[in-house]
Formats: C-alpha cells, sequence, structure tokens
C-alpha cells in the first residue's frame, strides 16, 4: 500500500535536520584525506573537457556553433556529470546503507536526495570554473545567463526522479547498479554534448529531442552561452516527463520502502 | 481510564524466503532465466500477536532467539510493514539501539554524534544541547575530536550508544540494551532506563537478562514461534520462560529456576537489592552501602539457613556468600511470610555484573530445599576503573623521601 504522496511529502519535510546533516556529511566526508580537495568536485568536468576537445575539437574537428570548442563542451558536461554522478550515487545510496535501514526508520528517499544535494553543490563549484572560462575565452556573461537556473532545477528533478527509481530497484535487483554505469556511458554519446544538435542530420533530430538529456543540455548551453530563454519545442520532452515522472517516482519509492528493510 | 500508547492488534508478519531451484538440464534457454526460477517459501515471524503497552507502563518482551521479538520491534519502530493486523502507536516513538554503525569512520566522534542523532530523528539543537552528557555517558569526552576510525572497538559501540540513551521520546524500544559494552556501561544504561521510567517513557523492553526483566517492566509477554504464548507479572512470565528454556543457563549458574514448586517447608519468594535510602536497585556502587532483601515464605514450623550468593554473570564463579539463619514465625495460618535483610556495610565487589543466587536450607538438611538462582543480576558500578574481582579499600597519599642533609650522609 504505502503512505499517500501528501502525507510522504510531510513525514520527508519533518526530517529536514537529518537531510542537511547528511548533505552536509557527504561533502566533507569526500574531501576528507584528499589532497586534490574541493578539486575533486569538477576534475570528472575538467578531464572529460580535455579529451573531447582533443578528439572531437582537434582531431575530428567537430563543429560547435561559433563557440570555442572547450567552452562549448564543458558547459553540455557539466549538466552531465550532475547527471551522471547522481544516478549512480543515487542507485546504491539505499543499499550502501542497509545497516541502517534495517536498525531505524528514517524516510528512505533522504538517502538519494542527499547525493543529488552534494552533486548540486559540485555542480555551483563547475558553474564557477564556466564562469572562469567564458571570462578567459573573453565570453560576456549577462543577466540573461540566470535562464541556466531553471534549467538547473529542470535538471535536479529529472535526475531526482530517475534517483528515486534506480535506489529503489536496486534493492531488489542488483542488475541495476551493474548496467547504470553502461547506460550511462552510451546516454552520454547519445546526447547532444560533444557536438551540436544542430549537427545532426535533421531526419535524425525528432529521434534525438525524444531523449530528455538533450533538451536539457540544450536548454542550460543556450541560456549560458547565449544568453537565450529554452525553446519550448526543445524543453518540452524533458518538462513533461519530469513533471510526470517524479511524482511517480516518488510513490513507487515509497510503495518499495516499506518492504525494503525485508529485502535488502 | 488509562491511555493506550502501543496497541497491536492480530498482527501478523510472513517473510518470503526465497530459494532458487536449480534448473538440471543442460543449458539451452532454461540456463539464461535460471535465476528468475525462485520458489517462494512462506516463514511466518509473528502470528496474530496482540496486546497493548499503557501510557508510562514498562512492558518486558522475552523470548528465545528466532520467537519474533526483534520483528516485533521492527514493525513497532516503522521498519518494516505488517502482514496483517494493525498497530496504533500514539506519541513519539524512538529505539534505543546502538547506531555506531552508522557512523563514518572518517568523521570525528563529536561529527558522528551529529550524524547519528539526526539519524535517530533528533534536532540538531537538541543533540548541541545533549552533547556534553552524550559524551560523559560514553567515556570518550577526551577523544571527541578524534575520527572514529582511531576508536577502539568498546569506545565506538559505547558512543554509539550513547547517543541513542540520550533520545527522550514519549514511547522507547529497548533492544538488548545489556549487550553492549561492558558491564560498568552496562549500569549506567540500566540507570537510564530507570531514570526514564522515572519520568513517564512508555517502554518495550527486550532483554535476555531475566534479573532486568522482572525488576523494570510493569508486566511481561513470552513470545514463542511467534505467538505471544503467555502474558502478565513479569515475575510469572519469567517462571513460564525458564520452564520452557529449562537447562543450564549461559551465565554457568546451576540452575536458572526456583525451587520445588511443591510444598516444602520454606520457599524463596523473591530477592530484592535496596541502595541506602532503601530505593530497590539493579546498579549498585562499589564501595557503597548495599541491602539484599529474602523474601521467604513457611509451611512448617523449621529453622532454615539463608544463603546469598554472588556469582560472577560471565564466569560462574562463586564469589562470596552471605549467610543467616531464620526459624519459622509463630503463625496462626499455613503461611508464614517473613523477609531476611542482609546489610552490606560496603560492597567489595569490584565494577561488573554478578549472579546472585539465594538457597533456603532447613537446618540439619544436607541440601537445600528452596533455591531461586539466575533471576536477579546485579550491576556493579565504580568511579575509577578498576580491574579485579573485589574492591579493595584503600587511601594514597604523595610523600617525598626525606631530604638528604649535609652531615648525615654516611661516610664512605
Amino acid at each position: 500500500m504505502g503512505p499517500g504522496l501528501v502525507e510522504s511529502i510531510r513525514t520527508l519535510f519533518a526530517h529536514d535536520d537529518l537531510f542537511w546533516t547528511l548533505t552536509r556529511h557527504r561533502i566533507r566526508v569526500r574531501y576528507k584525506q584528499s589532497v586534490l580537495g574541493l578539486a575533486w568536485a569538477v576534475l570528472q568536468p575538467v578531464a572529460l573537457m580535455l579529451i573531447f576537445t582533443l578528439a572531437f575539437g582537434r582531431i575530428a574537428r567537430v563543429p560547435s556553433e561559433g563557440i570555442p570548442y572547450p567552452l562549448f563542451v564543458f558547459s553540455g558536461l557539466l549538466v552531465w556529470s550532475f547527471l551522471a554522478t547522481g544516478l549512480s550515487n543515487a542507485t546504491h545510496s539505499v543499499v550502501a546503507h542497509s545497516q541502517l535501514i534495517t536498525k531505524v526508520y528514517f524516510p528512505r528517499e533522504i538517502l538519494p536526495l542527499t547525493y543529488l544535494a552534494a552533486g548540486l553543490f559540485d555542480l555551483g563549484v563547475g558553474g564557477m570554473v564556466l564562469a572562469a572560462l567564458l571570462a578567459y575565452y573573453g565570453h560576456a556573461l549577462t543577466w540573461s545567463a540566470l535562464y541556466a537556473l531553471p534549467v538547473a532545477l529542470l535538471l535536479t528533478g529529472f535526475a531526482t526522479a530517475g534517483g528515486f527509481l534506480l535506489a529503489a530497484l536496486q534493492v531488489r535487483f542488483r542488475d541495476v547498479g551493474l548496467a547504470v554505469p553502461l547506460l550511462v556511458y552510451l546516454w552520454l554519446f547519445a546526447t547532444p554534448i560533444g557536438y551540436p544538435l544542430s549537427a545532426v542530420p535533421a531526419s535524425y533530430r525528432p529521434w534525438f529531442l525524444l531523449n530528455p538529456m538533450t533538451g536539457i543540455v540544450e536548454s542550460f548551453r543556450r541560456a549560458v552561452l547565449h544568453g537565450l530563454p529554452p525553446e519550448m519545442g526543445v524543453i518540452a520532452v524533458p518538462l513533461l516527463l519530469t513533471l510526470i515522472l517524479l511524482p511517480v517516482a516518488y510513490v513507487v519509492f515509497k510503495r518499495i520502502e516499506t518492504t525494503m528493510a525485508d529485502v535488502i | 481510564m488509562e491511555t493506550v500508547d502501543v496497541r497491536c492488534d492480530r498482527v501478523s508478519k510472513r517473510y518470503r524466503v526465497r530459494t532458487a531451484r536449480r534448473t538440471t538440464g543442460a543449458g539451452g534457454a532454461d540456463g539464461w532465466f535460471s535465476g528468475f526460477r525462485t520458489r517462494d517459501d512462506d516463514f511466518w515471524a509473528l502470528r496474530d500477536v496482540s496486546f497493548e503497552v499503557a501510557r508510562g507502563e514498562t512492558l518486558g518482551v522475552i523470548g528465545r532467539n528466532g520467537a519474533g521479538k526483534s520483528t516485533l520491534l521492527k514493525l513497532l519502530g516503522g521498519i518494516t510493514s505488517t502482514t496483517s493486523g494493525e498497530i496504533t502507536i500514539v506519541g513519539k516513538l524512538s529505539a534505543m539501539i546502538e547506531v555506531g554503525s552508522g557512523f563514518h569512520p572518517e568523521l570525528t566522534g563529536r561529527e558522528n554524534v551529529f550524524l547519528s542523532g539526526a539519524i535517530l530523528g533528533m534536532r540538531r539543537r537538541d543533540i548541541a544541547a545533549r552533547l556534553d552528557a552524550i559524551a560523559d555517558f560514553s567515556g570518550v569526552a577526551a577523544f571527541l575530536d578524534m575520527p572514529v576510525k582511531h576508536y577502539s572497538s568498546g569506545m565506538y559501540v559505547r558512543l554509539g550508544f550513547a547517543i541513542a540513551a540520550h533520545l527522550e521520546p514519549d514511547i522507547l524500544l529497548v533492544d538488548e540494551v545489556l549487550a553492549v559494552g561492558d558491564a560498568e556501561f552496562q549500569g549506567r544504561c540500566i540507570d537510564r532506563i530507570q531514570s526514564l521510567k522515572r519520568r513517564g517513557t512508555t517502554m518495550l523492553l527486550v532483554s535476555h537478562d531475566l534479573g532486568a526483566v522482572e525488576q523494570l517492566s510493569d508486566r511481561a509477554i513470552l513470545f514463542d514461534g511467534g505467538r505471544v504464548t503467555a502474558a502478565g507479572s513479569p515475575h510469572d512470565v519469567v517462571s513460564t520462560y525458564q520452564r520452557l528454556v529449562s537447562g543450564p543457563d549461559s551465565a554457568g549458574v546451576a540452575n536458572t529456576e526456583e525451587g520445588d514448586p511443591g510444598a516444602p517447608a520454606v520457599r524463596v519468594t523473591r530477592l530484592t537489592l535496596q541502595d541506602v535510602s532503601g530505593t530497590a536497585v539493579l546498579t549498585a556502587t562499589a564501595g557503597a552501602p548495599l541491602a539484599a532483601r529474602v523474601g521467604l515464605e513457611f509451611t512448617a514450623a523449621v529453622t532454615a539457613i539463608v544463603t546469598v550468593s554472588f556469582y560472577g554473570f560471565d564466569s560462574g564463579t562463586l564469589l562470596t556468600e552471605c549467610s543467616g539463619e531464620v526459624e519459622s514465625p509463630a503463625v496462626d495460618g499455613p503461611n508464614g511470610a517473613v523477609e531476611l535483610i542482609f546489610t552490606l556495610p560496603a560492597l567489595l565487589l569490584a565494577p561488573g555484573a554478578y549472579t546472585l543466587g539465594v538457597t533456603a536450607t532447613v537446618r540439619g538438611a544436607d541440601r537445600p530445599i528452596a533455591w531461586r538462582f539466575g533471576r536477579t543480576t546485579l550491576y556493579v558500578q565504580g568511579r575509577s576503573q578498576a580491574r579485579g574481582v573485589f574492591a579493595q579499600p584503600f587511601e594514597y597519599r604523595v610523600a617525598r623521601p626525606e631530604p638528604v642533609r649535609a652531615g648525615t650522609s654516611p661516610q664512605l
């Protein structure tokens, strides 16, 4: 059965202290006893940017809509890193805390949520690196780049929905945790990150737009690189999908939650 | 009308036990999906369990391992859900469990207190307010700013439990608190439970320490095979349980039962320990006075020699005894109740856990005719971490050697 949506959300908010404490610890723990410290927050997108720039920018000479290629690819990779790290952390979040799950009750969705929140912190740090890159390439950063914020919100909502589903499934089927890295890897190349959507042959484009990450990456780029609001036709798929999927994923998660301690 | 805080109404819990069936056929399409070919076997961990706990009441829960006690606590704690039946809980419920497993090794003790406290449902400011008390209770106050990965396993467990011990819920689930830490720490836990009980906390107490269950609980229920098989006064339920598991207990004490229920000349009805103020206690301080009161019931005019024996809780070794003689009181009726009070001006046992036994022997007989073993556990606490068997009273002073004066040193 599981509790109702409204009641679940109320219980979740009653545990806000736990959410903040856990999020703080996730961020803190990551940098304890590490030499590079905060740099790890952006190392993944920066490293990917370097290899993409070499492989696609220099060797394959992929177009980048007149934007310097490193800037172009980094803005996309930033979004991608959040999704990839968020989904893989969220997938393992519940199972990794099986010791707690079988001992004490708290709303289990706090586990994937805190990993995603810690990912937002990394996204913020990455945003500052992006701002520095923009300045380096003499790209004007205007207030209209703030269009990126609602896009980031949509990204968070989409990742949360995916995180809920994967975390709940992983409790029952450990295959999920093994499949996620592979799927995320394939998804990276199926999404216009290393190349612009405009470079995709027109006949394929509708299929690309069905990929929710296409709309999110394109809209994010449009905002930070061109200072333009999202195009409705591009963002419609991820927006609708998230609006439907997020409540559904939450209800499914809460439904599975009641048996988590038994099967974990 | 008394308020009921916890109500279980015909609660059942079924676990599905998955057993993978091996396909004997060689490979083929069958082999590919053999992982999905499972059969579900039902296991009923609880069956039609009904009981109530009134506000401020302490309910003792006893039973053998696997009898359903832990499943019950999981259901009450909201960790898992019932298969059928209904659980009603009024008020904020917390479980007093050891949460050291939720510690992050890289974080300091202090950071982990906040983390674990939050997991147990405490507000951050409440944890901050109780931080000193938690650190004192755990005995690791000096190491609070050290990453817990450097803690000994004992420190780890004590800090983990200290956090749970400082919850202040309306309803408290206590699961095997006496399995945590050393005897000294266990004594502190019992004191904590008693003080929460005095404050009116409703409690469910699960323990294998029958002495603690009998003396801390107002009522008790016995689980066997997932069902409640006995309910009533802690004394009666503990007796029922002891008949169920009859045999030597783990403490090594010969018997954990009461003497002959027949009609001997004398019966031992109870053993209570009291501190200097006359309060019944389960814990005592090494070096402090203690009284042991033995309740007796005579049915014939005899003189009984009553002995209270102190055994090591783990070793079962007899450490000391107190004996006294008592004549049956001049009674009109068949039952002559009398109490024998042993006063120990100073308890000389070292900090630790002890099992107490009582025997009554008719003078002239060679074997006791009434006894009561393994039902009273005494936790002795001490101010210092003294080791050994008994607490030797001592004082000390610092002295300097006499200064060596010129001229008085021996001439060589």
